[in-house]
């Protein structure tokens, strides 16, 4: 079983795995202890969390200032008249 | 706490106030993701009648803008979904040949190994907002992963679904559910290092997937 945990195909698909659900203790030290080993299988593991962080739009951008875009006036209205005609 | 609730449950009731206040959100989240600003209203336009729509299943489990952005997440995801069909309709076939490829088992050797070794991003993680290109890779990769992982993963990573509720709304096992979300994951990785970092394979309008 821990030969089998060891290699690298395992590791990575525990790793993802581990962020579905809490693992089992004696996975996850041994994950860890192939992480600390193996540059490759981290690598693997903080690019599927900049994934997550990416695609989670945690930090929503509404605020910056450079980028402080308002929806037209004009559509707006359009929408507000679209709304309108759907509730009838 | 308490004090919240009339707010929110006043602004969800008042669907004439919601381009006022909502509005502006709505767009510049759209506009962050889609470069087009008239492609962007037409998707704010949608969330909204697609909110009035649906406002009997909000039950004020999350606050309204959540909700609404939620709503908008998905509506940038099905119009990134369209638009790279439209551009590759004439690659459809090396695609789907390529998505048949099992990324998984293409990225190990037979001893479980690494085949082809994740390499460095150069990506600052907590600025992934600045890196657009990034941004763009990501969403495309997004739009041409195969639709029953890409259904499962976006249940997961853009709803927060658990895996509770991915097993229920799908009818598939929880180890099922973990297969997939880790298959959809591999896929992403390879998609983003093939078309992001190779710069020779960017050039293209579509997204390549040699796997």
């Amino acid at each position: 079983m821990s030969h089998w945990m060891f290699n690298c195909k395992a590791v990575s698909k525990k790793v993802s795995e581990s962020m579905d659900r809490l693992l089992p203790l004696h996975q996850r030290m041994m994950i860890t202890a192939h992480l600390w080993m193996c540059k490759y299988c981290n690598r693997f593991r903080s690019q599927l969390l900049i994934l997550r962080n990416a695609i989670r739009l945690e930090a929503l951008p509404g605020c910056d200032a450079d980028r402080a875009s308002c929806l037209p006036k004009d559509t707006g209205n359009r929408i507000r008249e679209a709304m309108r005609d759907l509730i009838g | 706490m308490r004090r919240n609730r009339p707010a929110v449950s006043s602004h969800i009731d008042d669907p004439a106030g919601w381009v006022d206040h909502y509005g502006d959100l709505l767009y510049r989240f759209a506009l962050s993701r889609v470069e087009d600003p008239s492609v962007a209203e037409d998707l704010v336009q949608e969330t909204f009648l697609a909110a009035l729509k649906a406002r009997q299943n909000f039950q004020g489990r999350s606050t309204a803008r959540t909700w609404l952005i939620a709503i908008l997440k998905h509506k940038i995801v099905d119009h990134i979904r369209k638009r790279v069909r439209e551009h590759i309709s004439d690659k459809v076939e090396s695609l789907s040949d390529a998505a048949a490829n099992d990324p998984v088992d293409g990225n190990f050797k037979d001893d479980g190994g690494w085949r082809h070794r994740p390499s460095k991003w150069a990506v600052n993680p907590m600025k992934l907002y600045e890196q657009k290109e990034f941004m763009d890779v990501l969403y495309r990769c997004l739009a041409v992963l195969p639709e029953r992982q890409a259904e499962v993963f976006m249940m997961r990573e853009i709803d927060g679904s658990s895996t509770e509720e991915i097993c229920k709304a799908l009818n598939i096992s929880a180890t099922n559910s973990w297969v997939m979300l880790y298959r959809a994951r591999v896929w992403l990785r390879q998609c983003i290092e093939n078309n992001w970092l190779d710069t020779d394979s960017r050039r293209s309008d579509y997204v390549t997937l040699d796997v």
